[in-house]
């Protein structure tokens, strides 16, 4: 096991960036990926996503540079990152996926590797168009996101050694499954928030009392 | 030590002594709100565009306090027209001295003495006749300014009215050609248009019902028990009119969407009116809340103001909102309450003399509104604009940057001015924080070409440098190389 920001595992990032396919297989089946090298991936994404917000050219860009948070934003893209993760795997986990967590956590991580490049290309080209330019500038977005999609689903169908029709079936059951974890956690949340004003109210007619 | 405590003291005194000093208030100290939207339609406020500069009553004309008056009208020759509507009777306020001039309360009609009943709308044609919306007898008179009666229009007579239809006018305009456009009581139709002879002619800028696409789908579900207990789809009720020079009527309706409160009618009687980047001549756009505060505007009159300008009266906020040609809010300002500047029920809208005047019915009383620094600034700059002088509009646009640092209107109109002067760099730094998206682009298309003019040559010079260098080492690379291999191979043979 080498270092997880080693060069070998940038290399290979590389070269699943070219060959989705095969690279997927022996990250499966060699652990030439790294989890941490993933994760860093979804957090560059977040930050030039927020880039991308808060500096694409006033001609192309509908955001308020002033509403955009990019720590919010932050916490939010890990928060369904791990939602994306964790209910693929319990989908995955009934349905014959040979995908560890591991492995689904980097498919993912990685398939939001092109969308780095997309998002700060089109951020610095922002500044060189006009009006009548702007759809070279959403092409360029259009490409990265097409691109993610496209290495996103090869990973998680190649990880899990699934056809493509059951990858689609089990992304559908993913996002159910997400819906019932919000669910399950804001149930949980409310609960928790009851309990503790239960003691909370106890202990202030104690204090009262006293 | 002793002078050094003294001093602070004293410096202390003065620092206290000027607090207590009044400062030139920022705020204008008006009664109610005065504000914009921005590009991203974040509510900005504004300096006061207008100020409350008194009121008009039936006291202070000295003719008896009116009683639920709902229209008034400048004349060509500046004169004020109100309809009295309680009192049964047409008040006319002299346009130089602000006093009563004549009150009109009957007429001489076929040897007999005729009188109004609930006169709701009143109009003065250019042709200087006297239009008065006769609501209670079912009719519109027509009289000479000295009130000598002209002719009477009644009894609209066509296939395309309902049966038993009962023509009850409420608002009144007249055209260049003295055609009358007439705002009747549950006509929903449209605007009837009657000719100089008093012919009905017909319907004019009807409001088609839209439904969404979930209506439809219901109606289409809905039996037909249903759908008869269900409430009608009814277009809305024009509230107000105005007409401006070309002849184009300007039209106002309680808009529920509060996208669309005025239509500029053409003499087709089809809607041409220009909206701004975010599709609304409806007033506000945050209408959010609860309770009776919120919800759409609703817009009851309109007053088209010379050079593209017309103003919208809201009777849901009391606000009046300013437009320009291009659908532009210039500058919101008005509100309900009690206060003077503040209104009830207001229910028109006028300019005269410069003012803008607001009629309520309730408190039945006109407020003047007189202009500002800001707001005659923008109302010139607008105009001057509209003329084609843009030049001419960039010390004022200026003056009002220095007023509202904000003003995006302000910013665009000294960008543009810039870019028709060949800077275009300043263009481009003014048309920025105007949010002006397409003459930003003109400004930066020609600021880059500019660049790539002056620099291109060196540009490609550079590259060439670069390519031949890098070509040049990579030659040698190979060659040192080659001969690397040839020396070992050498040494090897």
């Amino acid at each position: 096991m080498k270092a997880a920001f080693g060069k070998d595992k940038w290399q290979y990032l590389l070269y699943t960036m070219g060959h989705p396919v095969d690279g997927f297989y022996w990250i499966r089946h060699q652990d030439r990926g790294s989890v941490p090298l993933a994760v860093l991936l979804v957090i560059c994404f977040s930050l030039c996503f927020s880039v991308n917000r808060i500096s694409a050219n006033f001609i192309v860009n509908d955001v308020e540079p002033a509403t955009v948070d990019s720590l919010q934003e932050l916490s939010g893209v890990l928060l369904l990152y791990a939602l994306l993760c964790v209910g693929n795997w319990s989908i995955t986990c009934l349905m014959n996926g040979s995908g560890r967590m591991k492995d689904i956590a980097i498919a993912i991580g990685y398939g939001c590797a092109p969308m780095i490049p997309a998002l700060l290309l089109a951020t610095v080209f922002s500044q060189f168009i006009t009006v009548d330019e702007g759809a070279f500038y959403y092409l360029i977005i259009g490409l990265g996101v097409a691109y993610a999609a496209v290495v996103m689903l090869l990973g998680i169908r190649q990880v899990h050694d699934y056809t493509m029709g059951k990858t689609l079936i089990t992304l559908l059951l993913t996002f159910v499954a997400i819906l019932c974890i919000l669910f399950v956690s804001l149930l949980l949340i409310d609960l928790i928030g009851q309990v503790i004003n239960f003691f909370r109210s106890i202990y202030t007619e104690l204090v009262f009392r006293m | 030590m002793k002078f050094m405590k003294k001093l602070s003291s004293l410096l202390l005194a003065a620092l206290l002594l000027a607090s207590c000093l009044p400062v030139a208030a920022l705020a204008d100290d008006v009664p109610y709100d005065t504000y914009n939207y921005d590009y991203w339609e974040n509510v900005v406020r504004i300096p006061a565009p207008y100020v409350p500069d008194g009121s008009i009553s039936g006291v202070s004309l000295g003719c008896g306090a009116f009683a639920s008056p709902q229209d008034i009208c400048v004349a060509p020759d500046g004169d004020l027209y109100i309809a009295d509507t309680g009192h049964n009777r047409i008040v006319v306020v002299d346009g130089t001295s602000h006093e009563a001039k004549k009150i009109i309360d009957s007429f001489e009609n076929e040897g007999e003495t005729d009188t109004f009943n609930a006169p709701t709308g009143v109009c003065v044609s250019e042709n200087e006749q006297l239009y008065i919306a006769d609501r209670e007898n079912q009719r519109i008179v027509v009289m000479e300014l000295d009130g000598t009666l002209d002719r009477i229009v009644r009894d609209p007579q066509s296939d395309v009215l309902p049966a038993g239809f009962v023509f009850k006018p409420l608002k009144i305009s007249v055209d260049y050609a003295d055609r009358i456009y007439c705002i009747a009581q549950n006509m929903f139709q449209g605007i009837l248009v009657f000719e100089t002879d008093g012919q009905f002619s017909g319907f004019f800028g009807t409001i088609n019902v839209q439904l969404s696409l979930w209506e439809k789908f219901w109606k289409k579900v809905a039996t037909k028990e249903e759908r008869q207990n269900q409430t009608l789809y009814i277009a809305t009720e024009f509230t107000g009119m105005d007409i401006d020079e070309s002849g184009f009527v300007y039209a106002t309706n309680i808009d529920e969407t509060g996208k669309q409160g005025v239509r500029r009618l053409n003499p087709r009687g089809e809607d041409v009116i220009k909206k701004g980047r975010n599709e609304d001549v409806g007033g506000d756009l945050w209408t959010g809340g609860s309770g009776a505060y919120a919800g759409p505007s609703q817009i009851t009159d309109v007053v088209y103001r010379g050079e593209g300008i017309y103003s919208l009266l809201d009777r849901k906020r009391g606000r009046i909102f300013t437009y320009d040609h291009e659908g532009n809010l210039l500058y919101i300002f008005g509100g309900l309450g009690t206060q003077e500047g503040t209104f009830t029920t207001p229910v028109a809208i006028e300019q005269w003399n410069g003012e803008l005047l607001v009629l309520d019915a309730t408190r039945a009383q006109i407020t003047r509104f007189a202009p500002t620094e800001y707001g005659g600034l923008i109302n010139q700059a607008v105009a001057l604009r509209y003329d084609g002088d843009e030049a001419l509009a960039v010390p004022l646009w200026e003056r009002v940057l220095e007023l509202d640092e904000n003003n995006e209107l302000a910013c665009s109109g000294i960008g543009k001015a810039y870019l028709s002067a060949g800077d275009n760099q300043s263009a481009m730094k003014y048309l920025k924080l105007g949010m002006n998206r397409d003459y930003y682009s003109v400004a930066f298309k020609r600021y880059r070409s500019e660049i790539l003019r002056a620099h291109l040559g060196q540009a490609l010079t550079a590259l060439g440098v670069v390519l031949v260098v890098v070509l040049a080492v990579t030659w040698l690379r190979k060659r040192r190389k080659a001969k690397k291999a040839s020396e070992e191979g050498g040494l090897v043979g």
